[in-house]
């Protein structure tokens, strides 16, 4: 009786761990690019566009450095970190299928990249023709 | 007629040096985090915090008698009354470090290497972005750990009316009478 009660609660513990694992992991749940093109142009208020994006990437604002210093012109093809020279994966998602799937990853990096290359937040329009450039990059 | 109270001597110099060395680092690693400009610095700050603790593990080993882990190894016994202790107003004086302070110095070593592991699989590429988030909680944690104890440090430094801060720099504490408990 005590045992299958000791059972019991250890099975309902268990099931309530995972419950919060997964409900955790949902945090970061997969997405895919074009979930975060919608998100981004619904947040801006307007549609990307992907030359602006363009421009937005290579272009250096006043910094030291611009998108491209370390994902290269072309982010179909890996790029080079421009302090540490460690080689990045590309950053397009047509090279790269692990681009643009974790909300977690896209927030984090695009909040330390913009502060590092125009030294401010990017607003959602610039992350919006960002993505919409490297999505039309086959 | 009364002179000074006389001193011993408690942290040898290996331990204190690697004491203010790896606060150093580990400043160093938290406030150059957020930017790649300093990531460099960042990556040296880390190595520097995990050679300084495999030192320290050593050391808790083969160092000075209160550097040693076996001389503050914190049973849940001995946590309990010293907390009871400092509940009544009477906290038991250690010469070396008190149980509760001993707890934190084993989470912060704990700590310091799963920042320095998980660190060093991101900046490798090794295990993606989990190792990131592993990485940050670790160093959050770390931080939290390092501001309780200096606020034990402050507590403890007025409750037992001798300067722990001096201490760890002169490696040297004076002796006093109340409630000895090692
Ligand atoms: C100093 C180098 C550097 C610069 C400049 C830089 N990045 Fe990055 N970026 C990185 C690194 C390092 C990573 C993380 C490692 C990785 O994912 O390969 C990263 C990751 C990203 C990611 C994560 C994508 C994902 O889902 O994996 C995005 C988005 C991104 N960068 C966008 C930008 C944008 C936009 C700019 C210009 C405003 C920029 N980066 C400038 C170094 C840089």
């Amino acid at each position: 009786m005590c045992a299958i009660d000791t059972l019991e609660t250890d099975m309902r513990t268990s099931l309530l761990i995972a419950a919060i694992l997964i409900a955790a992991s949902g945090a970061g749940r997969a997405e895919t690019p074009r979930d975060f093109l919608t998100r981004f142009e619904k947040e801006a208020g307007t549609a990307a566009s992907a030359e602006r994006g363009a421009r937005f990437f290579t272009a250096k604002q006043g910094g030291e450095w611009s998108c491209a210093s370390c994902h290269g012109e072309r982010p179909t093809q890996a790029g080079r970190h421009a302090k540490t020279d460690k080689p990045i994966t590309a950053l397009a998602p047509a090279a790269n299928a692990e681009r643009f799937t974790d909300a977690a990853k896209v927030d984090k990096w695009f909040r330390r990249n913009c502060n590092d290359t125009i030294n401010r937040a990017c607003s959602a329009q610039e992350k919006a023709d960002v993505l919409a450039w490297l999505l039309s990059l086959k | 007629m009364q002179t000074e109270n006389p001193s011993v001597r408690v942290w040898d110099l290996p331990t204190r040096i690697f004491h203010w060395s790896l606060a150093t680092s580990f400043v160093v690693a938290f406030v150059t985090s957020e930017s790649e400009k300093w990531r460099d610095i960042h990556v040296v700050a880390g190595y520097s915090l995990a050679g300084l603790i495999a030192f320290r593990l050593l050391w808790g080993f083969v160092g000075g008698r209160h550097s040693r882990f076996a001389d503050f190894l914190p049973t849940p016994g001995k946590v309990l009354d010293y907390l009871k202790s400092l509940l009544a107003g009477q906290p038991r004086h250690y010469v070396g470090h008190n149980p509760a302070g001993a707890v934190a110095i084993f989470l912060l070593l704990a700590c310091g290497l799963i920042v320095a592991a998980s660190g060093y699989a991101t900046y490798n590429e090794i295990g993606g972005h989990v190792m990131e988030e592993v990485h940050e909680a670790a160093a959050n944690g770390m931080m939290a750990l390092v501001i309780i104890h200096l606020a034990g440090v402050v507590v403890s430094s007025w409750l037992h009316h001798e300067n722990l801060v001096k201490a760890m720099i002169t490696g040297r504490k004076q002796v006093h009478h109340e409630n000895p408990a090692g």
